[in-house]
């Protein structure tokens, strides 16, 4: 069936954003069609809004409403310790923890050779100044457990290595609340390497 | 474990094939393309949710149809249903044991073994490394989940490390060079584990081909399998010997772009009374030592995982002298259950048939009992 074009048009729209796929476009244009205009213009303020007011924090690269963002800001944050991480994303979920209170360091990505993404299209450079620039006592790399995250936890280790600072990496393993009987070989494989002793 | 029932719709040229096996030998009888090793293919699919000889999934839907679906009743201390259903249009294979969905594939290795035979396996003796290299993995990855995941693992950072080499070549920058030294430690890492699985291997299943090959062969050969990395003893060396030859080839790597060192690049050399098979073997000691290799797997797996897998063989009586087949048809009452290919019965009258035994005639996609 041919749709009206408008709807055709938000639908394709709505379909390129990720985990959209087209059918759930569809429902998610067929709910906004029967909302008020009310709320239509509010979610589209919403994002204009966004759009215009966000801005990259100029030191770590997280989101932020001013030049630096609310974590740079801070004077109640340990500016001697930098978690480095992948995505924005990476810090939400690193923030709910309440468990740290350095500053961070957004990469934009991983190393990756095959799909173009080597050390200049990441903000390494950008790193290795905040190093060099200011009293920097740690570097903890938050990176994905995987072959890319690995490999750039060891091209970042090699670089900072000369600032003689602590390097380290955050710990892999067991789930909280989760059964050893339960997990995969890998990861419990990875715990079991990575265990520590009980004083 | 056994196979005891078999449903099939759909699938090439079965279009609705009811099967019930013996828990002994199983043999299907008929002509070329009537349908034969498409049994022996779904039986394959119902214990690997692979495909047996690597063609893609859609080319064993029937023609014209937009799916199959294979339902088997496994036994072992308790029964298994098992039901795969392939569908073209999302291109999705969905995996049931007892009505409860499979997703990852890894979680079935090593719960319904099998060991196939068919004509394809000359290459193991007779093509180039890869196919020795594939047999061998084959193997190890189906007893061992970590083995599986370490080499897709080590495939991946291969082409994330030549992608990298040749942007080296192209412009040599620091930068690359340092990026370079972080992916051939993975690579080193990753790498030895393989070697260590495969020298493990290598010299349990020395000692097992030696008891096979005696059993099928009627002459006083002694066959044995060399797997070498870089004449390395223990695990350390490994560690070390990778090392250093990469050193060795770090300039030939960024000339041509390619990972020149490591595990992919293995040769597992068969001989039979000390002379490379390859170079000095005649045809029929290809074939025995094939069919050796085969048997050895059957009951390597047999040892490491305590239970007895299925036995696929694939029109392997072809090319073999009476005296052989009559070796191996009695070898075959030892193995447990195996389903057997024939085109006919009456040159192969050398097995040996127990009453436990079936015998299955097959035209055209359909089937009726001897």
């Amino acid at each position: 069936m041919i749709l009206p074009e408008p709807l055709e048009i938000l639908i394709e729209e709505l379909n390129k954003l990720p985990s959209i796929g087209r059918k759930t476009a569809q429902r998610l244009a067929l709910h906004l069609l029967k909302s008020q205009k009310e709320d239509i213009s509010n979610l589209v303020n919403s994002l204009i809004s966004m759009r215009d007011n966000i801005k990259i924090c100029s030191k770590c690269f997280n989101v932020s409403v001013d030049d630096e963002c609310e974590i740079c800001k801070s004077p109640k944050r340990d500016n001697s310790v930098i978690c480095v991480v992948e995505e924005v994303s990476d810090v939400i979920a690193i923030e709910k923890t309440n468990e740290f209170n350095g500053l961070y360091h957004v990469l934009g990505g991983v190393l990756s050779p095959l799909s173009g993404k080597d050390a200049a299209s990441l903000k390494i450079d950008e790193l290795v100044k905040r190093v060099s620039n200011s009293n920097i006592k740690e570097i903890i790399l938050a990176l994905n457990p995987d072959t890319e995250g690995e490999s750039t936890a060891l091209y970042l280790a090699k670089i900072l290595k000369r600032f003689n600072i602590k390097i380290t990496r955050i710990a892999r393993g067991l789930p909280i609340g989760g059964d050893i009987e339960f997990a995969d070989e890998a990861t419990i494989g990875r715990a079991v390497l990575g265990r520590i002793i009980l004083e | 474990m056994t196979l005891n029932n078999l449903l099939i719709s759909n699938f090439r040229l079965h279009k609705n094939t009811e099967l019930n096996f013996s828990d002994e030998l199983n043999y299907f009888i008929g002509g070329n393309g009537q349908g034969k090793t498409t049994i022996l293919e779904a039986i394959y699919y119902l214990c690997t949710t692979k495909n047996l000889n690597q063609n893609s999934d859609t080319e064993a839907v029937s023609f014209g149809e937009k799916e199959f679906s294979l339902f088997g009743k496994f036994n072992e201390l308790i029964e298994y249903k098992t039901r795969i259903q392939f569908d073209i249009e999302s291109n999705k294979k969905n995996f049931f044991i007892n009505e409860k969905q499979v997703t990852r594939s890894a979680s079935i290795i090593g719960k319904f073994p099998v060991v196939s035979l068919t004509p394809l396996d000359h290459a193991i003796t007779q093509g180039s490394p890869a196919d020795r290299r594939k047999f061998v993995d084959s193997i190890i990855s189906q007893l061992s989940p970590a083995y599986l995941e370490i080499l897709l693992e080590y495939n991946k950072i291969l082409r994330q490390r030549s992608a990298l080499l040749f942007q080296i070549r192209e412009r040599k920058e620091k930068s690359l060079i340092d990026q370079l030294e972080a992916w051939t430690e993975i690579l080193l890492n990753n790498g030895t584990e393989i070697v260590k699985h495969r020298m493990i291997f290598a010299e349990e299943f020395n000692k097992i081909i030696r008891e096979n090959y005696l059993k099928i062969s009627d002459q006083n050969e002694i066959p044995s399998l060399e797997y070498n990395f870089l004449n390395s003893v223990s695990d350390d060396d490994i560690k070390k010997n990778f090392n250093d030859k990469l050193d060795e080839y770090y300039d030939d790597e960024i000339i041509r772009a390619q990972n020149l060192v490591g595990p992919h690049r293995d040769e597992f050399i068969f001989y039979l009374n000390q002379k490379e098979l390859k170079k000095y073997g005649s045809q029929g000691q290809h074939k025995t030592f094939q069919i050796a290799l085969r048997f050895s797997q059957f009951f390597y797996m047999f040892q490491v995982i305590g239970k007895k897998p299925i036995f696929l063989m694939d029109d392997i009586f072809g090319d073999l002298d009476k005296n052989r087949v009559k070796k191996i048809g009695e070898y075959l009452k030892i193995v447990g259950q195996a389903f057997i290919t024939l085109t006919d019965l009456n040159n192969n009258n050398n097995i040996f048939k127990s009453s436990n035994d079936k015998i299955i005639f097959v035209n055209n996609g359909h089937v009726h009992y001897a």
